[in-house]
This record gives structure tokens, C-alpha cells and sequence, in this order.
């Protein structure tokens, strides 16, 4: 299934500046994101992006770094098309949240697991966010 | 003028092989008798909208029950449940329905489950076909293994947030925000018997190769799948349905794995093309 042919691809420079807009000003993240403080590797394929969260905010979100340019704990891989999947107002079915894609499509979920779990509210709501964003791919 | 519910509540004890147990229950209606068994890990506010709903409890008796270990139903009262691992079978689990239903003398009731409730119904079907009139599962397949996790109860993870935001993606993006929120808060008040329920949906709920063994002429079985369910997925359904004896499987459009309480406006127009199929068949039955 091809998810959204039609989804405009959003240049880089200006989807991490929508992306840590989106995330800091969001009041879900913002109400209960005091502890929301981890690094993690969003691979979207084409591009792949380093978030880094300390209490709730975006400290730093770097662009295609090199192989140990940047540490994180976790990372959320799929493929180009699952990813705009993700980056449409309404996902269709499987695109509509990382398990959903990481039990029926080609997304994995890798490294300390137990991070991703411990901010798990958070993240669910970040990456839900790619609905109104878009995304870089 | 007060503004109460005519839903009530009411406590039943309820004996199963040695354990006894307090059971809690939700009613609202009169006529056919309707049982409904919320998610694993959940309780019976997931019905909150079947129990309000004029057209269909007025000629059903719904009848929505906390499962022992969940919401207001207590764990066992006579044994120190505490003790031992919490694991869910469907040999207990089957029992304990049934015994429900003699406890509260029922006649030929319907029952409805979803998710781990939706495998129960078809365990039903095949194990005590005489005592339903019909099994409604919702969100329910053959098997439905890869959600008997650790991550449910880890003890360096919040399980409150973990099992609530861990099913968030088992529900639709249209369905109303404010019923997934709610979803998602009965969800955080139940992961200590969530990952001992999933035992039964991932492990020992295993009806591949046995589904000829259903007899759906004996116990009519119509089953009901949302589009967005990643566990049991419509497809999943379908491929269940097709191995039963004249059950019937009806896709629900853009609604995931808690249909009843995520989206209760969507889900009941299929659930009235359920009534109504098996209505048709008792119908034929008596000509």
C-alpha cells in the first residue's frame, strides 16, 4: 500500500523548525513532559535526525550527522514511504502510530527500549505531531 | 430534576472450580440479554455508550461486568491471589462466564466481547454453544500472539503510561479525542492484570486448525473488525470468519480495537447489523 503519493515532501531546514516549534509550544508535551529528557535517532530513510529532549523541550536537533557524531538511547527506523504515511492529517490504517507501523509495516524500534518506554507518552504525542508537521521525506 | 443514569450497579458472587468471586456489574435495558466483556486490563466503562443507548436497550438487558482483577470486581476472596502470577486461561475464563450467566440466571444470552473479550466469545462458541443464543467477537481472531510483553508491568517504566499510551495507537485517528482519552485512562488503572489477560489473548488462546469445531448454526457467530486495529487486523477477521461454520464478518470502516468505547456512535450501527443478522437467523430458526 502507498500511503500518501500526494503528501508534499517538506524541506529539511524548515521541518526542524516547524518539528521543535510544533513540540515546544505543543500543551500535551508541555503539561506533562517536566521529565521528558532523552536522545533519540528519528531514520526516516533519506534523512535522519538526532532529537535530543531535556525536560519537555527540544535542546537540539541535529541533521543527518555522521556515524558517532551524535549519542542517543533509541531509535525509530522506516522507510520513506511508511514515514509519509505518518506525515498526513490522517493516516491511513498502520500508519497511524509506531507500533501500529512496527507491527504491520517495516518500522523497527531499536537500542535502550526502555527509554522509549519510560517516555512513552511523550514520544507517542511527538511523533504524532509529523500529522499537522509533515515530513522531510 | 437529578440528573441520574438508568444505568445501575450491582454486585454478584460468582463460584468457579474452587475460587469465589465478587463480581461487578453495569445494566441498563429489558428483553434479550446482552453480556459484554471490556479489553484486557480495562473495565466495563468501555460500554458506557451501549448502556445509555435507548434504541438498543430497549428490548436488551446489557449487561457490562468487570472481569475479576479489574475495575470494581476484586481478585479472588479466597485464596492469596497474591502469591502466584496472575496468568488468564481460557479454560477459567470460559468457566467463569458461564457461571457468570447461571449466577444471574440468564436465558440464551448474547454475548459480546472485544479484543481479548472478541477471543473469548469465539472460545464460547466452540466450548458451551448451547448456552448462547449468539457470539458477537469484536476485534477477535484465531490467534493473536505478540502482546504477552514484559513492558506491561517493567518495573524501571511507568506501567500506567506505558499500558495506556502502549494501546493509544490500537485506536483510530477519527475516532472523538475526548472517548480515546478516556480509553486511554481506563487504561492506566489496570496494569497489573493487563499482561496476566494477555496471557490468554497471546499464548493460550490458540483456535488454529479447530475453527471447523464451531458450529455456527448451533451458536450463531458474527464477527465485527475495526480497520485500524493493528492486532487482529480485519484481514485477520475475515480469515476466521471464513473457517466457521456460517459466521458472518463485518469490517467496521475507520475505528481501531476499542470500537465501543472509542467511538461508541460509530461502532453501534455495525453492532445493530449484528442484532439484526442474528435476529435473521433465529428468526429462520423457528420457521
Amino acid at each position: 500500500m502507498t500511503a500518501t503519493a500526494d503528501a508534499p515532501t517538506v524541506p529539511v531546514e524548515e521541518w526542524v523548525r516547524s518539528f521543535t516549534d510544533a513540540s515546544d509550544n505543543d500543551p500535551e508535551i508541555q503539561a506533562h513532559g517536566k521529565y521528558f529528557t532523552c536522545t533519540y535517532l528519528l531514520d526516516m530513510t533519506d534523512h535522519h535526525f538526532v532529537v535530543r529532549m531535556v525536560s519537555g523541550r527540544v535542546a537540539e536537533l541535529a541533521v543527518d550527522p555522521g556515524p558517532l557524531d551524535v549519542g542517543y538511547q533509541f531509535l525509530i527506523r522506516a522507510g520513506v514511504d511508511t514515514w509519509r504515511g505518518f506525515g498526513t492529517a490522517i493516516p491511513p490504517p498502520m500508519f497511524h502510530g509506531i507500533w501500529a507501523a512496527t507491527f504491520r509495516r517495516d518500522m523497527k524500534l531499536e537500542g535502550d527500549v526502555l527509554v522509549l518506554m519510560q517516555n512513552l507518552r511523550c514520544i507517542t504525542r511527538q511523533i504524532e505531531l509529523l500529522r499537522s508537521v509533515g515530513v522531510p521525506v | 430534576m437529578p440528573r441520574i443514569s438508568p444505568v445501575t450497579g450491582h454486585y454478584v458472587t460468582v463460584d468457579v472450580d474452587d475460587v469465589q468471586y465478587k463480581v461487578f456489574y453495569l445494566e441498563n435495558g429489558t428483553g434479550q440479554p446482552l453480556v459484554c466483556q471490556h479489553t484486557a486490563g480495562c473495565h466495563n466503562h468501555q460500554w458506557r455508550g451501549l448502556l445509555e443507548d435507548e434504541e438498543i436497550t430497549s428490548n436488551h438487558r446489557v449487561i457490562a461486568y468487570d472481569l475479576p482483577r479489574h475495575g470494581k470486581s476484586d481478585p479472588p476472596e479466597n485464596e492469596e491471589w497474591w502469591k502466584e502470577e496472575y496468568r488468564l486461561t481460557a479454560d477459567h475464563y470460559t468457566k467463569f462466564i458461564v457461571a457468570l450467566c447461571d449466577e444471574l440466571d440468564l436465558e440464551q444470552p448474547i454475548f459480546m466481547g472485544s479484543s481479548f473479550g472478541g477471543n473469548v466469545a469465539l472460545q464460547l462458541a466452540l466450548r458451551y454453544p448451547d448456552r448462547f443464543r449468539a457470539v458477537i467477537p469484536v476485534e477477535g481472531a484465531d490467534y493473536s500472539p505478540g502482546f504477552y510483553l514484559d513492558w506491561w508491568q517493567h518495573p524501571h517504566a511507568n506501567a500506567a503510561q506505558v499500558c495506556a499510551s502502549g494501546v493509544w495507537d490500537l485506536m483510530a485517528p477519527q475516532s472523538p479525542e475526548a472517548d480515546r482519552w478516556k480509553t486511554w485512562f481506563y487504561y492506566t488503572q489496570g496494569s497489573e492484570a493487563f499482561k496476566g489477560d494477555l496471557y490468554f489473548y497471546s499464548v493460550d488462546h490458540d483456535l488454529r486448525g479447530k475453527l471447523d469445531q464451531i458450529d455456527g448454526d448451533r451458536c450463531p457467530v458474527v464477527m465485527l473488525t475495526g480497520s485500524y486495529d493493528y492486532l487482529t487486523t480485519p484481514e485477520d477477521g475475515r480469515r476466521t470468519a471464513s473457517k466457521i461454520k456460517n459466521a458472518e464478518f463485518i469490517e467496521m470502516e475507520n475505528i481501531g480495537h476499542f470500537p465501543m468505547s472509542e467511538n461508541h456512535e460509530l461502532f453501534r450501527r455495525y453492532l445493530l447489523e449484528a442484532l439484526d443478522t442474528i435476529g435473521s437467523r433465529a428468526a429462520t430458526a423457528q420457521a
